[in-house]
């Protein structure tokens, strides 16, 4: 029975070299059209309230996903780029399994004046200190390098 | 079994490439179904999600990722696809989780954001074969259809402009549906023939196009309609069924997998004589000789006699056996699992008698819906009844 058999190099069966190719243009959505176009253009976060329970939605989004109720208008309110570390690690592989060059910090940081969170990489050396409740602050990319993704947010510091 | 009746629907407009993300469009739909029904969430016992292959939104378990634009979070939820077949599939799932006593009110949404794969979803459908068969030989999803095409039309010795109807029909059909893509209300046999091929026999406009949208239900059980209307529309009977997936070996000319599953629809539905007891049907059209495939499959006609009965009128809003009312997938557009818009929705709106520009002339009492997909192989369907 061949799968008893031990195999060691995964070349070694008759086999056909294919690939799985695929791109993708991932629209911002309706709410993170305006979320992003803002932290492009203003440097600032927006947030969404609930109208029913009253949560602030961060980042800014087009409905309450536990009352199930639109956003209106005027429930968008700008919010503070600084919050507080809730959770973090430090990781020593990247996402192919490939040592980093040093151990980067992986944060959710809950973001002042919101019942929101949001992943980003925290600039810190490693430590045994206790991060948690570290209050920090977001770094942008200078204003002509932002494109209203993700990746206008450099990583979070430490506030002073 | 319990009963299972309808009390709401909802459907997004349907668009190439829109703005809004897959939960976003998730959640319009939603509301407008749960608005329609007079609920909130708190009413909703169990979700189920419809959405066809992760590789066309770009999100690898995109179900648990629409999860909270579908009303499911805190909920039990359950995302269910068999390709193209989702659109029909995923109201059975919904249909299920009622009869079963399981929930007294389960929500069924369905989305499609074909748009993300870019440049083309056909990149997508690239990796559907058979990965040491058929791939290798670099096939698109076209020549297979063209195939297929090709060998209904040389069976029963029918003409191209005899297909051309359909796509002419369901384009004028969909000029009254508020979420149309491709609406045509001047479209005509000529400009389907004169329109560029892709592999012959297809050509550009006998394909509908790909699209971003969503859709919902909400199911209730019957001994708890009442609570929300006078006049009911039930669930009657479903059915599904796969067929090879050694599609090589297979004749095309007849879908027997969807007459499989429409003869367990029936049975459910105790229907003996389908073409005289059903009052329109809305089988699935992303081709136009589509539309006429799955008539003979849903044992509407006989063998080969829907592009006869297409060219008499008979399938007209107002024949006597009026054929995707709501336009279809080539009118309204094709965001794959999302066509539950036209296949199920319409089905419930044309029974309730809500189907505005669209409703079809009489009194409708029977409808049939119908789902196809994966490489030619899997049949879905579903009947409703009014009262
Ligand atoms: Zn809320």
């Amino acid at each position: 029975m061949t799968f008893l058999e031990k195999q060691t190099d995964p070349t070694s069966p008759m086999h056909w070299r294919g690939d799985m190719q695929a791109d993708y243009l991932y629209p911002n959505g309706w709410a993170g059209d305006r979320f992003f176009k803002n932290l492009r253009d203003k440097g600032t976060f927006l947030a969404t309230r609930c109208p029913k329970c009253s949560k602030v939605l961060f980042p800014a989004r087009l409905y309450c996903e536990d009352c199930f109720v639109e956003i209106p208008e005027n429930n968008w309110i700008e919010v503070p780029t600084s919050g507080i570390v809730r959770l973090y690690t430090f990781a020593k592989l990247d996402a192919h399994w490939e040592p980093l060059e040093k151990p980067r910090c992986m944060a959710l940081i809950d973001i002042e004046g919101t019942d929101g969170s949001i992943l980003g990489v925290l600039d810190v050396e490693e430590t045994d200190e206790d991060l948690t409740g570290l209050p920090v602050e977001a770094l942008l990319r200078p204003v002509k390098e932002r494109e209203g993704t993700m990746k206008d947010i450099v990583c979070f510091k430490p506030s002073v | 079994m319990k009963d299972v009746a309808v009390i709401g629907a909802g459907m997004t407009v349907f668009r190439r490439r829109m703005l809004e993300t897959g939960k976003e469009l998730s959640f319009l739909a939603t509301k407008m179904a749960m608005e329609e029904a007079g609920i909130e969430k708190k009413d909703i016992d169990m979700v189920v999600m419809g959405s066809a292959p992760d590789a066309f939104d770009g999100i690898h378990m995109k179900g648990e990722n629409l999860s909270d634009g579908a009303a499911g979070t805190g909920k039990p939820y359950v995302r269910v696809f068999n390709g193209g077949g989702t659109g029909v599939f995923a109201p059975i799932a919904g249909w299920w989780h009622v009869a079963s006593g399981a929930a007294d009110i389960a929500l069924v949404v369905c989305e499609e954001k074909m748009g993300s794969c870019y440049p083309h979803p056909q990149t997508a459908f690239r990796h559907i074969w058979d990965p040491i068969l058929d791939r290798p030989l670099n096939p698109n999803l076209v020549w297979l259809f063209a195939m297929e095409m090709n060998r209904y039309m040389s069976v029963y010795n029918i003409k191209k402009e005899d297909i051309a109807r359909v796509a002419v029909k369901n384009k004028r059909n969909a000029v009254g549906h508020p979420c149309a893509q491709i609406p045509d209300e001047k479209i005509t046999i000529e400009d389907v023939l004169n329109s560029e091929v892709m592999a012959w026999p297809v050509q550009r406009l006998d394909i509908s196009p790909p699209s971003d949208g969503a859709s919902a239900l909400i199911f209730c059980s019957a001994d708890k309609v009442r609570q929300f209307t006078d006049d009911p529309v039930f669930v009657s009977g479903v059915g599904w069924n796969i067929d090879s997936t050694m599609w090589t070996n297979r004749d095309l000319y007849f879908p027997q997998y969807v007459a499989n599953a429409a003869k367990m629809a029936y049975k459910m539905a105790h229907i003996n004589n389908p073409r005289k007891e059903i009052d329109f049907a809305e089988p699935y059209d992303p081709f136009d000789y589509k539309e006429l495939h799955h008539m003979e499959g849903l044992l509407l006609c006989k063998k080969g006699e829907a592009p006869i009965l297409t060219r008499e009128g008979v399938t007209e809003r107002d024949g006597d056996m009026p054929m995707c009312p709501s336009g279809g997938l080539m009118g309204v557009g094709n965001p794959i699992a999302a066509t539950m818009g036209q296949k199920v929705c319409e089905l419930y709106w044309q029974l309730a008698g809500k189907a505005g520009k669209r409703q079809i002339p009489g009194d409708p009492r029977i409808g049939v819906g119908q789902a196809w997909g994966d490489i030619m192989q899997m049949g879905t369907v579903i009947v409703m009844r009014r009262g």
